[in-house]
């Protein structure tokens, strides 16, 4: 029996009294009497100072505390108490590593498996309008990356104002593409949110023949047409915010300049291609041109390439499945050239800017 | 007057008694955890360290006590996540669709995180004050966050204004609402700092401050202008001096703005004293500063040494991709994680383990006699605060 400082958690009142540890009970006396009785069993240990077993009754709401200073009797309740550490507060490390991985399971699911069918949903829903204002913000920033000019030598352009012109005849899109050239030397072509389609220099340089470049350019009107780069651009967004999320990034300030870089070179799923390459041969077929050019000139990119892939060609690398697709259809009747070899010439010079 | 009075009060002093061998092993064992929990596991961590620095904590031989919960602060977290989540998508959406015509549009964003965490930090005040166990009897906030948070941005105005001058006056202010929402038990308590004794203790370091930025602004301005040769070195230099001044500057303003806030705490009859030296606080911020930058040295330095190895063996090897590259990204990750929770454990041990033992060390109470009529009342507070204060990344401290 040994002197322990009590506190009923009533009252701040410090009291010194003489514990008892028995096998069933902690027995408190103050003056001889009997003040308090805790079943051991009921009995948890709290933090406190080294040196000092501070112990508290089982409800959690009750702030009563017993300080036991004195070791025999340390000793003593350390024999007869077993649940000390039973309760809410022992918590196995395991169970907590256990749950945080399922947390970020489900976090990386949702990222990649709801987030793009949310986009896939959604995207159909969003006014045209709000979609051009959405590309226009996406352009400044591509523009930034790129850090190219966009060519517009007078009679290249106008080259290129008639080939688009003749391509949405057929091709109607309830978004009209814009089409620029712009002077970068990767062979690429990128449609953005909102209907701007970029073809890069460099594929304009290894091109033969206006088929190939007007296949191309129909197949980048296919992804306008049906939206392609809006639900990338959400679902890319949505991605990088969840995955931000897990870093600890929780303003997602990082979400957009990696969701407008996935523009560069992130690639639309395997339907979104198909429904573009359709695009392309119906309206390559609809002018009486052959939609093979463009096919020859895609694998001769995909055999050359040692450098970035092209986003056309990212995703799957052209199989023979897609060139025979290109191939295999020809137009019933042959239709007029869709330019003028004056004009391809012009259209091929179209970054260079003559000096006067 | 107070300071007069004093001396007649019987006062005890306060000790810090933590184990530092046991709080070392807790932060290691802890910080290691962050790593297989994606951070989830911080508040666990930051539980273990309160339950720690409170048990630690001695008046009168009777030590506090801490009775928060991990799962309580995560919970808290996952609220306020629920609340700035839909905001930040908001804006996101905002910025997107206006970003071009209005470069501004960010700034209501930048108005609802700072009222925010304003809120957020009275209210993780409140969370903490009232897990805080003394003698039985809990220690519990009343007063609303918003009426905070409200207060608070409208001290901040002739703060900016003043750059910084008006800043006694306004802590007086807050610290004053603060502790008469404050209870112990039936208790309930006071502030009695005046923002003139603050101003007389600071003065001078704001006069440093304000001459040194300008200092600071004038050498810049020169260097930028004079010599396009030297300009790295003389930058270098500059800048490690005014990490050096500013580090300086900002201890010897805590060790007394601390001294300050804790003269100025009541209790009924109970009042506080501390000894606290500036000389202590700077030399605690010097050690911490030496090990910053020693961690950030080795890290630099096996960073440079692993991209040379890196750049060797792809020239030994062809620049092949694969597993050589899939390798060098794990272990760039993993050496990023162990430089930041490094980074981590150095903070913990000086700036919070550290700082709390120096403060409470500091201090003595008078008239704890006092306290022996205290009956409970009260109740705990929510942990919203204690979510939002992690979420935005401002610690609330006690």
């Amino acid at each position: 029996m040994g002197l322990a400082v009590f506190y009923d958690g009533k009252t701040a009142r410090r009291r010194v009294v003489s514990l008892v540890v028995t096998t069933a009970s902690l027995d408190l006396y103050e003056d001889g009497e009997t003040i308090a009785s805790w079943p051991c069993n009921q009995v948890r240990q709290h933090p406190a100072a080294p040196g000092v077993l501070r112990l508290g009754p089982e409800n959690p709401n009750s702030l009563a505390r017993l300080d036991v200073t004195d070791a025999g009797d340390q000793a003593e309740v350390f024999r007869n108490c077993l649940f000390l550490t039973t309760g809410a507060r022992k918590e196995s490390t395991g169970r907590i590593v256990f749950w945080s991985l399922a947390a970020t399971a489900s976090l990386i699911v949702s990222a990649y498996v709801l987030v793009p069918i949310l986009a896939e949903k959604a995207a159909p829903l969003v006014p045209v309008s709000v979609e051009k204002q959405i590309g226009a913000a996406v352009d400044k920033q591509i523009q930034f990356i790129l850090g190219e000019k966009t060519c517009n030598a007078p009679a290249g352009a106008a080259a290129l104002a008639k080939l688009s012109s003749r391509l949405s005849s057929v091709s109607p899109s309830k978004i009209a593409p814009e089409i620029q050239v712009i002077s970068s030397k990767i062979p690429n072509a990128i449609a953005l949110p909102g209907g701007r389609i970029y073809l890069f220099k460099g594929l304009l340089d290894k091109a033969d023949n206006v088929d190939a470049i007007a296949g191309v350019l129909a197949h980048e009107i296919g992804h306008v047409r049906h939206r392609d780069s809006l639900r990338r651009l959400m679902q890319t967004s949505g991605t990088s915010f969840l995955l931000g999320l897990l870093f600890g990034d929780v303003t997602g300030s990082g979400a957009i300049i990696l969701a407008t870089r996935m523009m560069m070179d992130g690639a639309y799923s395997r339907d979104a291609e198909r429904q573009a390459d359709e695009n392309a041969i119906a309206a390559m077929l609809a002018l009486g041109r052959s939609p093979r050019p463009m096919g020859l000139l895609l694998s001769e990119i995909d055999k050359g390439e040692n450098g970035p892939i092209p986003s056309m060609l990212s995703s799957h690398p052209l199989t023979t499945e897609r060139l025979e697709t290109f191939s295999k259809r020809t137009p019933t009747k042959e239709g007029e050239p869709l330019l003028s070899n004056e004009e391809w010439t012009a259209l091929k010079g179209i970054c260079e800017v003559k000096e006067p | 007057m107070t300071a007069a009075a004093a001396p007649e009060r019987p006062s005890t002093p306060l000790s810090y008694s933590g184990n530092d061998d046991d709080f070392l092993r807790m932060l290691f064992k802890g910080s290691l955890l962050l790593i297989p929990t994606f951070g989830f596991y911080r508040f666990w961590l930051i539980t273990k360290i309160r339950q720690h620095l409170w048990a630690g904590t001695q008046i009168e031989g009777e030590s506090l006590e801490y009775t928060g919960t991990a799962k309580e602060i995560l919970i808290g977290f996952l609220i306020a996540l629920a609340i700035l989540v839909p905001i930040y998508i908001v804006y996101f959406a905002i910025s997107i669709v206006l970003g071009e015509k209005t470069p501004f549009a960010n700034i209501p964003l930048f108005g609802i995180l700072y009222v925010l965490a304003r809120f957020g930090a009275y209210r993780a005040r409140r969370y903490q004050v009232s897990r805080t166990i003394f003698r039985g009897i809990r220690f519990w906030m009343t007063g609303s966050g918003w009426g905070y948070a409200f207060r608070a941005i409208l001290c901040d105005i002739p703060v900016l204004l003043t750059l910084g001058l008006a800043y006694p006056w306004t802590a007086a202010f807050l610290e004053r609402y603060k502790m008469r929402h404050t209870y112990f038990g039936s208790l309930q308590g006071d502030f009695a700092g005046t923002g003139s004794a603050l101003f007389q203790r600071v003065w001078w370091l704001w006069l440093l401050g304000v001459t040194g930025a300008a200092v600071l602004g004038l050498t810049i301005w020169g260097v930028t202008h004079l010599d396009p040769k030297d300009q790295a070195g003389m930058i270098f230099l500059i800048t490690l001096f005014a990490i050096l001044c500013v580090s300086f500057l900002s201890a010897a303003f805590l060790a007394v703005r601390s001294r300050w806030l804790i003269e100025g705490i009541r209790f009924a009859d109970v009042a506080l004293s501390s000894n606290l030296r500036k000389r202590n606080m700077v030399w605690l911020y010097v050690k911490a500063m030496f090990w910053f930058l020693t961690v950030a040295l080795v890290f630099l330095a096996a960073s440079v040494i692993f991209a040379m190895t890196k750049m060797l063996g792809l020239s030994g090897a062809q620049a092949g991709f694969g597993w050589a590259s899939f390798v060098a990204i794990v272990i760039s990750i993993i050496g990023y994680l162990t430089f930041v929770i490094t980074l981590g454990i150095v903070h913990r041990y000086f700036l919070t383990r550290g700082l709390w033992a120096l403060v409470t060390g500091s201090i003595a109470a008078a008239n704890l006699d006092a306290l022996e009529q205290v009956v409970a009342a009260g109740g705990p507070s929510g942990s919203l605060g204690e979510g939002l204060a992690d979420a935005l990344d401002f610690g609330g401290g006690l």
